[in-house]
């Protein structure tokens, strides 16, 4: 398969790779459907499907009124925001890797998640005072916390690895090391003066958590992830040429500091609203592109969509799981994404080692 | 580190219809002389033109459109395949090929037949056709400018059969109005193939113009310090370069004596 795709004329390989990314797209509506389905309370395929028609003026199938207060109030934005922030981890995650030049890398590299995690910790444990002064912080101010705090520290990894106009990015990588340990060490420092509410409260929040997702949440996360997304989808010639090196790229006609930036800051829009609204879910960004390096080639012109939609696919699921395991309690997500990850990805290096790089 | 410049006074000029070949020892500056050229790095004093233009004032895009690279060594950090490599160099005008193109270009090479395999996986001499033709394929379809195209050791790696096919493509290139730059080593390819022959020592151009004019046994001599003959071959327009082991050179010495 992968074979024929890497080597077919151009006109052949695209059409080969739209129809992977059309059966991609179904199967990640099949996920919708079955996510909105299961769950403490269960409503039947027919009445989601009924719920959906309703809205685009058919009647496809009927529901009752509760049916239609749980799937749209509850269910259909968690599982678009699952879809958004799954997908939008894949994607900067085969961004981020084809801007490194390197498969292991992970959003988290660049330091969007621990200082996300950073400023969160600093908001649950010291932030009282500031929800005593207006109830819009308790509200909002966790999200805003992490949303600064992973953009501010992903800036100074930034500045740090970049000279004249110019980023090292091996000096981005060390940097964004450094600068992740030292979260670290804050986030200890921080927690040794905390409550146990707060200990637990943090814990909790650093597992990962699409639950309390609502229309208005959907929106804001909207509006951040979805221009980075397209920011960063358009550049996959470019990103197919920074493959070769910075230094080819250039030769090639790529304006590779541009192509830096945009990747970079888009990567940490996406990570930083990911990681304020549902905390850090780990191993999404970084198994999903390999997933489809593996079996449909580096080409980025399908790596970049094709890793939005299985990340999409991937916390979905792993968001059906959650909420289904231990009814009708709830698991963090992203133990979930590391539990059934992990040993898949072990699975698939072990077994596919021949096509490895 | 020193203030020392890696490069001192150079004044070259690349011709389009021409193929000019930088040689010299190791660490005589090559490399950095050649990534100046390309835009790489930009030197302290002087500057670089490309059809009258500083290098610094052409966009990228411009730039990739008047002048193809191919760097000593280059990695491939994902595993595309040998085509997908070639194809990206249409990355800059898309529009402009089709895959007529590169069929042609990789045929030419002799990596058709590699076409699906894992870049990665290839050997050295395949790995360099393979960017051969990525390259070659940015600068392949005819323009009305001129163009140039900048080759760093592009042989090195390659049997000899190969290293005559590629620099015979080489000079069937440079009827399309194309300037052809190279570092190359072989010394007895380089006075068969070059029109123009730059000599470098410790970071100065020591003797440059003609190959008839300056490719001689004793300017080989200064440049490597090593004895090199240069001779006709029997009646044609080729040449033989020599350069034997020191003891057989001191045995026919001692005989002499």
């Amino acid at each position: 398969m992968i074979k024929t795709l890497q080597a077919s004329l151009p006109k052949v390989k695209h059409r080969i790779q739209n129809t992977i990314l059309l059966f991609l797209g179904i199967l990640l509506i099949g996920v919708v459907l079955l996510s909105a389905s299961l769950g403490a309370y269960h409503i039947p395929l027919e009445s989601v499907v009924g719920v959906l028609s309703s809205k685009l003026g058919l009647a496809w199938g009927s529901y009752t009124e509760p049916q239609s207060q749980v799937l749209l109030n509850i269910r259909f934005p968690r599982i678009l925001m699952g879809i958004l922030i799954g997908g939008g981890l894949g994607l900067a995650g085969a961004a981020l890797q084809g801007l490194f030049r390197n498969p292991l890398v992970e959003p988290g590299l660049i330091g969007v998640s621990s200082g996300g995690a950073f400023f969160a910790v600093v908001f649950i444990v010291f932030g009282a005072g500031l929800t005593a002064l207006s109830p819009l912080f308790s509200l909002i101010g966790l999200p805003l916390f992490a949303f600064l705090g992973g953009l501010l520290v992903t800036l100074l990894v930034y500045n740090i690895s970049s000279h004249s106009g110019k980023t090292d990015i091996s000096v981005l990588i060390l940097a964004g090391v450094a600068i992740n340990a030292l979260m670290g060490a804050l986030i200890g420092l921080v927690l040794f003066y905390a409550d146990d509410a707060a200990l637990r409260n943090f814990t909790f929040w650093s597992l990962g958590d699409l639950g309390g997702s609502n229309w208005s949440k959907l929106g804001i996360a909207t509006t951040l992830i979805i221009p980075a997304l397209a920011m960063i989808m358009r550049l996959f010639p470019q990103l197919n040429a920074m493959a070769l090196g910075e230094r080819e790229a250039y030769h090639m006609g790529v304006n590779v500091q541009y192509v830096k930036y945009v990747l970079f800051l888009s990567s940490a829009l996406i990570v930083g609203t990911a990681v304020s609204i549902s905390g850090t879910i780990g191993f999404v960004g970084l198994v999903v592109p390999h997933l489809i390096r593996l079996g449909f080639g580096a080409d980025h012109r399908l790596v970049l969509p094709g890793s939005f939609l299985l990340g999409a696919m991937l916390l979905s699921t792993a968001d059906l799981f959650a909420r289904n395991l231990v009814r009708p309690a709830e698991l963090p997500i992203g133990i979930i994404t590391a539990l059934l990850g992990a040993p898949f990805f072990i699975y698939l290096i072990v077994n596919f080692k021949k096509v490895k790089y | 580190m020193t203030d020392k410049p890696i490069i001192g006074e150079v004044n070259i000029k690349l011709e389009p219809g021409k193929f000019t070949v930088i040689i010299g020892p190791n660490g005589a500056g090559k490399s950095t002389l050649f990534k100046i050229l390309s835009g790489d790095i930009s030197c302290s004093k002087g500057e670089v033109l490309y059809n009258g233009k500083s290098v610094n004032s052409y966009s990228s895009q411009q730039l990739a459109r008047i002048r193809a690279v191919m760097p000593q060594h280059s990695s491939v950090s994902f595993p595309f395949s040998a085509w997908e490599v070639v194809e990206l160099g249409t990355l800059n005008a898309p529009q402009e090929f089709d895959q007529k193109e590169i069929i042609e270009v990789m045929k030419k090479l002799q990596i058709w037949y590699l076409r699906d395999r894992s870049y990665n996986l290839l050997s050295g001499g395949e790995k360099q056709r393979v960017q051969l033709g990525r390259v070659l394929i940015q600068i392949w379809k005819k323009q009305a400018f001129p163009r140039y195209l900048l080759l760093d050791e592009p042989i090195s790696s390659m049997d000899v059969s190969l290293q005559h096919l590629v620099l015979d493509l080489l000079n069937e290139l440079k009827t399309r109005n194309i300037g052809v730059l190279s570092v190359l080593h072989d010394l007895s390819l380089v006075g068969n193939y070059a029109d123009e022959v730059i000599m470098m020592k410790d970071g100065n151009v020591s003797f440059q113009g003609n190959v008839s004019e300056v490719f001689t046994s004793y300017n080989l001599e200064f440049l490597f310090g090593y004895p090199i003959q240069v001779r006709k071959f029997n009646d044609t327009p080729g040449l033989l370069v020599h350069s034997l082991p020191l003891h057989h050179i001191n045995h026919r010495l001692s005989q002499v004596q």
